[in-house]
């Protein structure tokens, strides 16, 4: 039998103590490391610079239905407005943000983002040279792969040459929001700031709560808790997200749009075939275009309306120089 | 020399056999909870497995074809003796692994008096069965395994990865590795997105429970309480391959005896192995300095069991289950704590406990999470069995995989147009708690979630009096109590801290009466 003496069993509890204190030291540095503040621009709510030389300020494109037609309107609507290589330089890290609410519908019930026009995105972008272009979204029901195999969004992607990712726990980091007003932190997608390029692709659609879904209410997709955003100040709410998370450019998908009975949806007699696509860096002009296939203005829509007051756009489609196409 | 050199052969093939087992186990597992399709059916050990076969056959009173494949580990003992128990079974691997004496010490004794319990154990289970109930399978070594590893092990393995890579993922030079690191864990070893879960502590200690009882006995479980082993235990006693002693070569050095991992060997009786306790280890054959010990296939039967039952133990036994039966169907005493038992789609509480075998396989594969061992919370008759915890994770509208995989049709496997009808509960609104109802703000998030395309729930336009006394519109949820299926979506994700403001009962004709009289 071995027994231990005062003294060594003196040393081996200082032993211990100094192996936990270390730990603990150690798992302190963890938790209170320094937040590596994303470098915000100086004023997150200044509005975006005008488009160079003549390119438009927003381009609409509209067709006749088509295999193709998608394909082709993202296109000439982005050539529109000064093409991809305004956004995209050679070697960029592009993240497209489409809406992927859930695993339940299939695309046809347009309650997710049309695949072509994501592909489109993903083709045009890898053209301009992009290092890579991840297509992401955090669906509220359903697993993330299933919601991205059932949208068509996955097959499209991958067959373009770009990454799908589900989006992991790790990277939704408490974020301060300098220029927030209803919440002045959150729980983003640290990839979704930190990108070269960021593309928003909402479908436009019907919403029981905010009357309709657009750019600004698709960011609600890059925080780990969207649904602590359905409060009284829901609009307030969103802008302060959008004031961190600012994408780049704007490509409202209006190929088919959900007139009633949104975000879900599930039938397709609410469902309206308008071959549109919205494009613009401004992501307050592009929702109130969006606003008007439903016969409405960015009046109508409060989270439109929060935007414009605070500055990240326009609202006022009279004022700024639109290209409309038809293709 | 040539002793030694066989000696470890059989050391190395057995071991390669128990990990090569092992590995394929944990490989269907995983390959089940990430949604993989894996090479074998993913419940593959439970079909194998004669005991949760022969019971819910017997708890049904139906033939169970897939069960059938127990037959083969059957025929195998009948052949070759007891070796699931050393050679296949994967608890008894981890068993093996976890003897923390360095030597066995038979030299302790027996305690051969304890190895009936195993068949007294085996009896409780059958009959059990036989009287409908299958509670005890909870003592099977594979449900055992796969229970602890999926509800215990696995949630825990993914929040330390989650909790540990949140925070390293703040070191931006760490961020390219934790990516990397990330992206190959998730989706194989761990799903690609894990919510919340039970934390299965009493699982867990179960399961360490048993690894302790080696520290009695080597093996102590597979020895003195594994109904499995004391179901093989009895087969093996007419089994055809046996451990033989060739007296002329032995010098009594009780070497085996004192090796036997099982202590079946028995030195005051020739060193003869019990049949129903000896595993064909073969660590006595490695260990025999004088290489007298052999095992072949013997025509004549085995003598009569060295150690075995009385029939007053099996009448003993069935006594003791009739009125633990009785006991454990005092259940429905317990009204309310049965008040929230959601199970999962189609799924009978007659199914649940004729059954099901509580081997935790659609806990493992429901991506959302929704299904949970049911500690208590159902009653004692139904402890560990498939639970609904919408808080937690809800139904998701276009999965049905838990009846897919469910190895007994316990929740039965229903064309997802059907599941997507079928009710597990209904939700109710808390007024007291919903923040329109309550506070006359909007939210509408169960609204917006309902994945039914007719919603379950609707809103109403309504003028209310504010905080401020003000009026002002706000719009409230209303469910359509028909059109609800009870998914628990709403209940998920409703933004009302601790308890939904929305919730899913069973929906029994009792809850149904009382909306009718409220409405």
């Amino acid at each position: 039998m071995s027994s231990i003496d005062r003294r060594q069993f003196l040393e081996r509890m200082l032993a211990l103590g100094g192996t936990a204190l270390a730990t603990a030291t150690f798992l302190s540095l963890l938790s209170c490391s320094k937040e590596p503040t994303p470098e915000p621009p100086s004023d997150n709510t200044t509005p975006p610079p005008p488009p160079p030389g003549n390119a438009a300020y927003l381009a609409v494109a509209r067709g006749e239905s088509s295999a193709t037609l998608p394909t082709t309107l993202v296109q000439r609507s982005i050539s529109a407005i000064g093409g991809i290589e305004r956004f995209v330089k050679p070697g960029n890290d592009v993240i497209i943000k489409p809406n992927i609410c859930g695993s339940g519908r299939t695309p046809e019930y347009a309650s997710t983002t049309n695949p072509e026009v994501v592909a489109a995105l993903v083709a045009l972008c890898l053209g301009a040279g992009a290092k890579r272009v991840r297509v992401m979204d955090f669906p509220f029901s359903g697993t993330p792969n299933d919601a991205y195999n059932n949208s068509g969004i996955a097959e499209a992607v991958r067959a373009a040459g770009g990454e799908m990712e589900v989006m992991t726990s790790m990277k939704f980091q408490d974020t301060p929001i300098p220029n927030g007003k209803a919440i002045t932190s959150c729980r983003v997608y640290t990839d979704i700031v930190e990108t070269d390029v960021l593309i928003d692709v909402p479908i436009a659609k019907h919403h029981s709560d905010t009357v309709l879904t657009l750019g600004m209410k698709n960011m609600m997709g890059v925080v780990s808790n969207p649904q602590s955003y359905h409060t009284a100040d829901m609009a307030e709410r969103v802008t302060d997200l959008n004031t961190l998370a600012r994408p780049h450019l704007v490509v409202v998908d209006a190929i088919r749009i959900l007139m009633k009975n949104g975000p879900t949806g599930g039938k397709l007699e609410w469902v309206k075939q308008t071959n549109t696509i919205i494009t613009s860096h401004d992501i307050v002009a592009a929702d109130s275009y969006g606003a008007t296939l439903f016969g409405k203005t960015a009046l109508d829509v409060p989270i439109v309306l929060a935007g414009a007051r605070r500055g990240l756009g326009t609202m006022d489609l009279s004022s700024i120089k639109i290209e409309e196409i038809a293709a | 020399m040539a002793s030694k050199k066989r000696s470890s052969r059989w050391r190395w093939i057995r071991r390669s056999v128990q990990i090569l087992v092992l590995a394929l186990f944990l490989y269907l597992l995983i390959g089940n909870r990430v949604g993989a399709t894996t090479l074998l059916p993913d419940d593959l050990f439970f079909h194998l497995n004669p005991l949760t076969g022969l019971s819910a056959m017997l708890a049904e009173k139906r033939f169970i074809a897939p069960m059938l494949l127990g037959l083969l580990t059957i025929g195998l003992t009948l052949v070759l003796g007891r070796v699931w128990c050393s050679w296949i079974c994967p608890l008894g691997t981890l068993l093996d692994w976890t003897n923390l004496r360095r030597r066995y010490r038979n030299a302790l004794g027996h305690l051969s008096q304890w190895r009936q319990v195993k068949y007294l154990v085996l009896f409780a289970v059958l009959f059990a069965a036989l009287l409908g109930t299958l509670s005890l399978a909870i003592l099977d070594p594979i449900t055992i395994l796969f229970r602890t590893v999926t509800s215990g092990v696995l949630p825990g393995l993914n929040s330390l990865t989650t909790w540990t890579e949140t925070r390293l993922y703040r070191f931006d030079s760490l961020q390219g590795f934790l990516d990397g690191f990330d992206r190959f864990i998730r989706g194989h070893l761990l799903p690609a997105a894990e919510p919340y879960f039970i934390p299965s502590l009493v699982l867990l200690a179960f399961f360490i429970g048993i690894l302790a009882l080696n520290a009695i006995r080597p093996r102590f479980w597979c020895r003195y309480v594994c109904p499995l082993g004391g179901l093989l235990g009895l087969v093996s006693r007419v089994s055809l391959v046996r451990r033989s002693v060739d007296q002329e070569k032995c010098n009594s050095c009780r070497r085996c005896a004192r090796e036997c991992p099982v202590n079946a060997i028995d030195s005051e009786k020739d060193y003869a192995a019990d049949p129903a306790e000896c595993t064909l280890c073969l660590k006595c054959v490695e260990n025999c300095p004088t290489r007298a010990i052999a095992v072949r296939p013997q025509p004549q039967p085995a003598e009569p069991e060295l150690e075995g039952l009385t029939r007053r133990q099996v009448l003993g036994s069935f006594g003791v289950m009739l009125a633990g039966v009785a006991l454990l169907r005092l259940a429905p005493l317990l009204r309310g704590s049965e008040q929230r038992r959601l199970r999962p789609p189609g799924t009978s509480e007659d199914d649940v406990t004729k059954k099901c075998i509580r081997c935790g396989v659609c806990v493992n594969i429901c991506p959302t999470r929704a299904i949970h061992p049911s500690g208590t919370g159902a009653d004692y008759d139904g402890v560990w069995t498939p639970m609904l915890v919408p808080r937690l994770g809800y139904c998701d509208y276009i999965c049905n995989r838990c009846g897919q995989v469910c190895p007994t049709g316990a929740i039965p496997n229903l064309p997802l147009p059907e599941k997507q009808q079928t009710v597990i509960g209904r939700a109710e609104i808390d007024e007291n708690r919903c923040i329109p109802w309550s506070q006359s703000v909007n939210c509408i998030v169960c609204q917006e979630m309902c994945p039914l395309v007719e919603k379950a729930i609707e809103l109403d336009d309504v003028t209310v009096a504010n905080s401020d006394g003000l009026e002002t519109i706000v719009r409230r949820p209303r469910v359509i109590i028909d059109r609800c299926i009870g998914c628990g979506l709403c209940e998920h994700q409703c933004p009302v801290n601790g308890e939904a403001a929305i919730r899913v009962y069973p929906d029994d004709g009792e809850v149904q009466q009382r909306r009718r009289s409220r409405a």
